[in-house]
């Protein structure tokens, strides 16, 4: 058969907006082609948000749940990456309010290169063959202050606009130019070493 | 800023270039140009932007596949809730009984015949009209991608007549019109290796 998206797996093959517009109509073989495709980016954004393997997953089915329930108010199927980026964003950052207000544990606050680690653990040659200067990436970035850190993911990972960005931290355009100036000043400067 | 050095000796600070490199925006373009201070720094803001794009990729690969056991087990758990959509109203034999079918169900029978042809795939579709009204005129759009190289208006003509006797068949709607509206040419599947020849 030539190329018949008919089978579900043959809906990997299709457009988002078309996956979109099908989902919207209750068509959940195409709402998890979707999850299948973007999900590796949304762990991987709650992952550095979160700092936390676990709290990542929690956050990407919970962003996935938010997504399927609100999918008919996606206007342009096409961007769809990103709009499930956005929630990626929010729920990351209401699962680290929660985290704070429901333990006094303290030091549960960032540890990224612990995830980091261990994602590279997996892939040893990855490691291998991006060198040091990633490692020197991630531990810049663990070392930012936590609104900082946030501000350059939400830009770096999730592509979004001050505006945006400034939403989902709940605070002004400015704070999130601010931060996120410094933030890349200062990572900016860790990484010249490693030109 | 608060970091020192952050302001450089031509006046502009690296939060300015940091802000000129997501908007496109400064006060004034033409010394950008021309200064060799905001000319570094801006290289090295753009460097580290690259940084962030391999950073971003090494951590999607790390992150795994979607067809992964994780993200089977995410959605596992999803249970996503269906949507059922408007009911539409059946004859009954027996008086008293009453009887529907959901505008859901439609949609998953216009979706399966659409899948069915050979190159094609059904995106949305619609019922346009009073569903719930029995006998009611209806319309059907129903947006289709195809892969490249089928015929297109051949497959739109099919579509439109199978949805047409199928509709008749197993639903009791008066659907007066079929739009078929072809909304991507798909690439062709690479060929599977064994038909090659």
């Amino acid at each position: 058969m030539t190329g018949s998206p008919s089978a579900p797996d043959q809906l990997d093959l299709v457009p988002d907006g078309l996956l979109v517009g099908r989902a919207a109509d209750g068509d959940t073989a195409a709402f998890e082609a979707l999850a299948r495709r973007h999900g590796p980016v949304m762990r991987a954004s709650a992952r550095r948000l979160t700092g936390s393997l676990t709290d990542a997953d929690d956050v990407v089915q919970e962003s996935l749940m938010q997504a399927w329930k609100q999918l008919d108010t996606v206007r342009n199927g096409d961007a769809v990456k990103g709009w499930l980026l956005r929630i990626t964003g929010s729920r990351s950052i209401d699962h680290l309010r929660l985290r704070k207000n429901h333990s006094d544990l303290g030091d549960l606050d960032h540890k990224l290169e612990a995830g980091a680690g261990a994602a590279h653990r997996d892939h040893p040659e990855h490691a291998a063959l991006s060198g040091s200067r990633m490692d020197a990436l991630k531990a810049a970035l663990a070392a930012l202050p936590e609104e900082q850190r946030r501000c350059w993911v939400l830009k770096a990972f999730n592509d979004q606009s001050y505006e945006e960005i400034a939403q989902t931290l709940n605070i002004s355009t400015a704070s999130v130019r601010g931060r996120l100036a410094r933030a890349r000043i200062t990572l900016a400067r860790e990484m010249e070493d490693w030109r | 800023m608060s970091t020192p050095g952050d302001t450089l000796s031509c006046g502009h600070s690296l939060a300015d270039l940091s802000e000129y490199l997501d908007t496109g925006q400064i006060g004034d373009p033409g010394h950008l140009a021309e200064c060799p201070e905001c000319q570094s720094g801006l290289a090295s803001l753009r460097r580290l932007s690259a940084l962030g794009s391999e950073l971003l990729d090494a951590d999607t690969a790390a992150a795994g596949s979607g067809t992964d056991d994780w993200m089977k087990a995410i959605l596992g758990n999803l249970r996503l809730e269906l949507r059922p959509g408007r009911s539409i109203p059946l004859r009954a034999d027996t008086p008293g009984d009453v009887l529907t079918e959901t505008e859901g169900s439609i949609s998953a029978l216009i979706r399966s015949v659409a899948d069915s042809l050979p190159g094609t795939a059904a995106g949305k579709c619609r019922l346009h009209g009073d569903i719930t009204e029995p006998g009611a005129p209806i319309t059907v759009g129903v947006d289709l991608a195809v892969v490249y190289g089928h015929p297109l208006e051949q497959r739109a003509a099919e579509l439109r007549w199978k949805l047409a006797t199928t509709l008749a068949r197993q639903t009791e709607l008066n659907i007066t019109a079929i739009d078929v509206t072809i909304t991507d040419v798909l690439e062709p599947r690479m060929p599977d290796p064994q038909e090659t020849p």
